[in-house]
């Protein structure tokens, strides 16, 4: 059953029709997002989704929410801003595989570190589909591409162990062949109090491998939930992402059971800490002009 | 293909209505996205098919919406889209660019197979007889389609020999 059925998925569909390739699996995100968003029952405006460049971060324009469709590789640095500058606002942050982890890939650390409280969805495709089939930061070695005409000579990013070396406190994967799953597992990261990343392997119909698309997918998807894994130990979550590229782990591979605390609530600690110290605006900018500019001092 | 959260075992009839009138309005919905995604992909024949179908779950959902007004009118549901997916709806991945009408009538066929497997796994968990006899006409109402579609495919020309695929660009370094 729902937790809040105050919404239904259609309140945060917008009138933008999908532009990507049909069999993307990128729909199912999208869908699966839709039913997710009803039921943590945020109104529409109460959203931030911000997005970088490539198909995935069409996403935003997708729904009801506000959207941001920024600068490729930068949608964690602008969301981080919009959270910091309205904590009250639910921020969401998606995009692809290039944008996150090859452009974007210096960001990732940061906002891990400092624990900000965003759900970072990216849909891994292994591919730049966008541009038509170059190489990417997950791509497989031996790959062959437009830029890899006889076989990519490089070790992919392992996506999930790169956050969880980081200090990420939530971390999970799944597949638009799962929808159920996936719904439950973006739901899930959108509440968790803290930065949560989803790893969706969502793959690109047109230049991504066959063996690799959902039909792959549903047939040698391997659900957490049906093995009795235990998601609260981040060496046992570190040990399964080793075998990204090779087996399809999907649900919850590491939820911190004691989350620290996010940054805008430091910040905001801080903020109450500091503000009986604080001058009235008025006496700013004389204490700022006092300093730069002492009195008798020739300006 | 899944649902969650319903025990089929103590399911009332204006729950089994509401279950059959969402499980239209997804498949409804999904074959309107696919028709869009034909449209804007230059694939007139496939978007009107899918169109058609679109309709013809609309009429489907309205003709059970009907039946539930005037059993239970008004009275609220404990069955919502969230517990279900794709049960007639045709998976996303069944769309493919520059399909042509057949492949549109295959996908179709592959859903309302779909949808007859899970009334057919369905009944044996239903214990109250009415439930049992509206699932097993929508059952049989999901065979009626398959013919139905398996008739219009056997109408269709045979596709051309030559495909979009070989058509496709050789990988070429940038």
């Amino acid at each position: 059953m729902p937790l809040n059925t105050a919404f239904a998925a259609s309140d945060f569909k917008s009138e933008l029709k999908p532009i990507w390739c049909p069999g993307c699996g990128d729909f199912g995100v999208l869908t699966a997002l839709y039913r997710a968003l009803a039921n943590i029952g945020r109104p529409p405006h109460e959203i931030a989704f911000v997005s970088g460049i490539g198909c995935s971060s069409r996403i935003p324009g997708y729904t009801t929410a506000y959207g941001f469709n920024s600068v490729h590789g930068r949608a964690l640095p602008i969301a981080q801003g919009i959270k910091l500058a309205n904590p009250d606002l639910l921020v969401l942050v998606a995009g692809g595989d290039g944008d996150g982890f090859s452009i974007g890939g210096g960001h990732l650390p940061h906002v891990i570190r400092r624990n900000i409280d965003l759900t970072y969805i990216v849909m891994d495709n292994q591919i730049y589909g966008l541009t038509k089939g170059q190489l990417s930061p997950t791509s497989p070695r031996g790959l062959h591409t437009v830029t890899s005409p006889e076989g990519s000579l490089e070790d992919p990013v392992n996506p999930l162990l790169y956050v969880l070396g980081y200090g990420a406190h939530f971390v999970a994967q799944s597949t638009p062949a799962d929808m159920m799953g996936l719904a439950a597992v973006i739901e899930e990261a959108i509440r968790f109090p803290g930065f949560a990343f989803v790893n969706v392997q969502s793959p690109c119909v047109t230049f991504g491998e066959p063996d690799q698309q959902l039909k792959a997918h549903r047939e040698g998807m391997k659900p957490l939930a049906t093995i009795g894994y235990n998601p609260t130990h981040r060496m046992k979550a570190m040990a399964l992402a080793q075998t990204y590229g090779k087996d399809l782990y999907t649900g919850v591979l590491y939820r911190n059971p004691n989350p620290p605390p996010t940054y805008e609530s430091l910040v905001r600690e801080r903020q109450r800490h500091l503000a009986p110290q604080a001058l009235p605006r008025d006496r700013i900018l004389d204490q700022f002009m006092q300093r730069v500019a002492p009195e008798g001092s020739e300006a | 293909m899944s649902v969650s959260g319903i025990d089929f075992s103590r399911l009332s009839l204006r729950d089994a209505f509401d279950l059959a009138i969402l499980i239209e309005e997804e498949a409804q919905e999904r074959y309107e996205e696919f028709a869009h995604q034909m449209e804007i992909h230059h694939t007139p024949e496939a978007a009107e098919f899918f169109h058609r179908m679109a309709q013809n779950e609309a009429g489907h959902g309205a003709r059970l919406a009907q039946r539930r007004t005037t059993l239970f009118g008004d009275a609220p549901s404990a069955v919502t889209r969230a517990m279900l997916w794709d049960v007639e709806a045709p998976d996303y991945d069944q769309a493919r660019a520059f399909m042509t009408a057949r492949q549109a009538m295959q996908a179709a066929l592959q859903s309302e197979e779909k949808a007859h497997a899970f009334f057919v796994a369905l009944l044996p968990q239903v214990h109250d007889p009415e439930v049992s006899a509206l699932f097993t006409e929508l059952r049989d109402e999901e065979a009626m389609h398959q013919t139905l579609v398996t008739n219009e495919l056997a109408k269709l020309p045979p596709d051309p020999a030559v495909g979009p695929d070989a058509f496709e660009d050789d990988p070429t370094a940038q």
